[in-house]
């Protein structure tokens, strides 16, 4: 990987990525403003900047929350998750203007705290109609916060893509705490069929693509292997393509097994980086290529080649009148072995 | 997995294939189309606000007679004859007194002095209130003390309405009322601004009745687990020339599960 080279290029696509989301932000808002200085010009402007940026992140939020399941189910749809954390945190900027607003709007100039009056001026937590609706807000904003600061480089490679990837699920969190705060907050006062159907309309097709691509997932954890002692039977040498690989769950681990130059290696499914799936991955060069951000290893002893030092873990196959076997023990990350000729 | 032979890689240049530059083509397109949507119709939705006024940037100077019953005014001329009250607030969400502290220390007594101030005007529906921000820009204009209103007996009165803070309902905020807005109308009460309770008739008519307890003296913590709400409330009316005044006793408020219909 020449290391230059790809920043020049992954910057190329990246630019063009921003662009996108920059403009598409702009054209929201002014369109909101537009629309609502013609039709309804009594406005004022703190409520048009809260509703607009409010409204803007939602949408944004759903638009996000879509690119996981999609590219799941599409590797078309990989090259908009390489770079999804621009759109997490240009979400997390336009929601920050909406509370930050909001919180200046309603709480502040007062006789107490901004942070305490925003749990303490409305008190009917026992009550749905009348929930103190900003304090789920709050919270939803206090997560993207953690979500946004944690998304640059540097934390993923000081936590692990474990631990992570655990934090980043949170988001799902984020979006319920969201979608409460806005059916037991603004939904109350500003019912209208339309703005609560897109809500609605939004949910389905994220819990949708959600399920539906579980489901696809669900079904390689049981791709069945079968076999006694050491070796397991995973599948016959034709079901993997050249350079190609196919998953197989073993010992509630993933596991990736590569075709290539008339040589078979197994490796452990998840990319260093962001946990990314290598066997959805390809062989370029002699490497294994991550389908996310293209990290690459060396299939015989799961090594990215130098300079970089990510390591995975490899197995041992073997093959019996082309069905190939697996021993299910793990070697630690980045042990030789050698590849099964066929 | 759909099966899709193309294999991008960031860094390789050209491995970006036609199919999936399509599908990025698509996405961004339905992206943007749904980003359009949801504007217009976050947009276009909202309810009509109304054209009360918050004279943010413009400062206007208003003489009349001051008089705190229980909560600060001023009295101002508007023709012969013809009084308007308007209702001294504080910057942000606070009372006008501790602008006015400085000066009652000096006379003793403001009750029936003239004033002048200069502040920023909040107007709507016939209702004048003025948010000071400096209390160098209240000046004394006459020792002599001039009459002051006398509140009007009506009669106990039983109101259907909703308890807001005036200084966003007559237009700093909007909507200044309701859920959205309650903690906001909290706030503002918690911090000496005075509650009032706002009805409106069958015809869209809306009385304005300022908020105390049964003495007469000034209400405001008492009443903060009411504001915003759709509610019932008892109490005993006066009349105050362009106001309303109900003594209440706080603990007769009934909450109403209905939607609001005022403004
Ligand atoms: C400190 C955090 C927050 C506060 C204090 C807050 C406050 C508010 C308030 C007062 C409203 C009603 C505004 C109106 O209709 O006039 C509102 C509505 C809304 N909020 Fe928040 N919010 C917070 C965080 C968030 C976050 C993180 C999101 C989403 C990413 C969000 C999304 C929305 C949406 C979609 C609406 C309805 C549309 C609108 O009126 O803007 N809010 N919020
Ligand atoms: S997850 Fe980023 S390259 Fe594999």
């Amino acid at each position: 990987m020449g290391l230059d080279y790809q920043l020049v290029l992954w910057n190329k696509f990246k630019k063009t990525y921003d662009k996108i989301i920059v403009l598409a932000m702009l054209l929201y808002v002014i369109l909101f403003a537009a629309i609502t200085l013609t039709f309804n010009s009594e406005t004022s402007i703190e409520t048009l900047i809260i509703r607009a940026f409010g409204s803007l992140a939602i949408i944004m939020l759903h638009i996000i929350l879509i690119i996981g399941p999609l590219s799941r189910l599409n590797s078309s749809f990989l090259p908009i998750l390489y770079n999804r954390r621009h759109l997490g945190v240009s979400m997390f900027i336009a929601a920050l203007i909406h509370g930050g607003f909001s919180i200046f709007q309603f709480h502040a100039l007062g006789d107490v705290n901004p942070i305490y009056s925003i749990f303490t001026s409305n008190m009917d937590y026992g009550s749905l109609t009348n929930f103190p609706f900003q304090v789920l807000g709050f919270f939803a904003l206090l997560i993207l916060f953690v979500l946004a600061s944690t998304s640059h480089d540097f934390f993923l490679s000081n936590l692990s893509a474990k631990i992570w990837k655990r934090l980043h699920m949170m988001v799902y969190i984020a979006y319920a705490l969201i979608i409460a705060h806005v059916f037991l907050g603004a939904f109350q006062q500003e019912t209208s069929t339309f703005t609560i159907g897109l809500l609605i309309t939004g949910f389905i097709i994220v819990s949708g693509l959600h399920l539906v691509s579980a489901y696809k997932e669900h079904k390689v954890d049981k791709t069945s292997t079968n076999g006694t002692e050491n070796w397991l039977k995973v599948c016959d040498i034709s079901e993997i393509e050249e350079d190609r690989a196919k998953i197989f769950t073993i010992q509630n681990e993933r596991v990736a097994i590569f075709k290539y130059d008339g040589k078979l290696s197994a490796i452990h499914n998840v990319c260093k980086h962001q946990g990314g799936p290598l066997g959805e991955g390809k062989i370029i060069d002699g490497c294994i290529t991550c389908p996310w951000h293209g990290y690459q290893y060396l299939p015989h002893n799961g090594q990215s080649p130098p300079p970089f030092t990510e390591k995975v873990s490899t197995y041992q196959l073997k093959l019996e009148n082309k069905t190939v076997f697996i021993n299910p023990k793990a070697f630690d990350e980045g042990t030789e072995v050698e590849p099964c000729k066929y | 997995m759909k099966k899709n032979d193309e294999f991008y890689v960031p860094y390789i240049d050209g491995s970006l294939g036609v199919k999936t530059k399509q599908t990025l083509k698509r996405f961004t397109i339905i992206a943007l189309l749904t980003i359009i949507l949801g504007a217009l119709l976050f947009s276009y939705t909202q309810k009509p606000f109304k054209n009360s006024t918050f004279e943010l940037t413009n400062s206007t100077k208003i003489t009349g007679v001051f008089h705190e019953n229980p909560y600060p005014m001023l009295r101002v001329e508007v023709a012969k004859n013809i009084y308007k009250n308007i209702l001294l607030l504080g910057f942000g969400k606070s009372s006008a007194n501790p602008f006015l502290e400085k000066l009652q220390n000096q006379v003793k007594d403001l009750n029936g002095k003239l004033l002048s101030i200069e502040g920023n005007l909040i107007y709507y529906n016939g209702k004048t209130l003025i948010q000071i921000t400096d209390e160098e820009k209240i000046t004394l204009e006459n020792q002599a003390i001039s009459s002051i209103p006398v509140n009007e007996s009506i009669n106990n009165m039983t109101l259907q309405g909703e308890i807001i803070d005036p200084k966003c309902y007559f237009g700093v905020m909007k909507p200044g009322k309701g859920k959205i807005h309650r903690s906001c109308a909290v706030r503002c009460i918690s911090g000496g601004i005075p509650p009032v309770l706002v009805t409106t008739d069958s015809n869209n008519l809306s009385q304005y009745f300022l908020l105390t307890d049964l003495k007469g003296g000034p209400i405001n913590n008492d009443i903060l687990p009411y504001i915003g709400k759709p509610s019932k409330v008892k109490g005993y009316v006066e009349k105050m020339e362009d106001w309303h005044i109900i003594k209440i006793d706080v603990s007769d408020i009934l909450e109403l599960n209905k939607k609001s219909n005022i403004y």
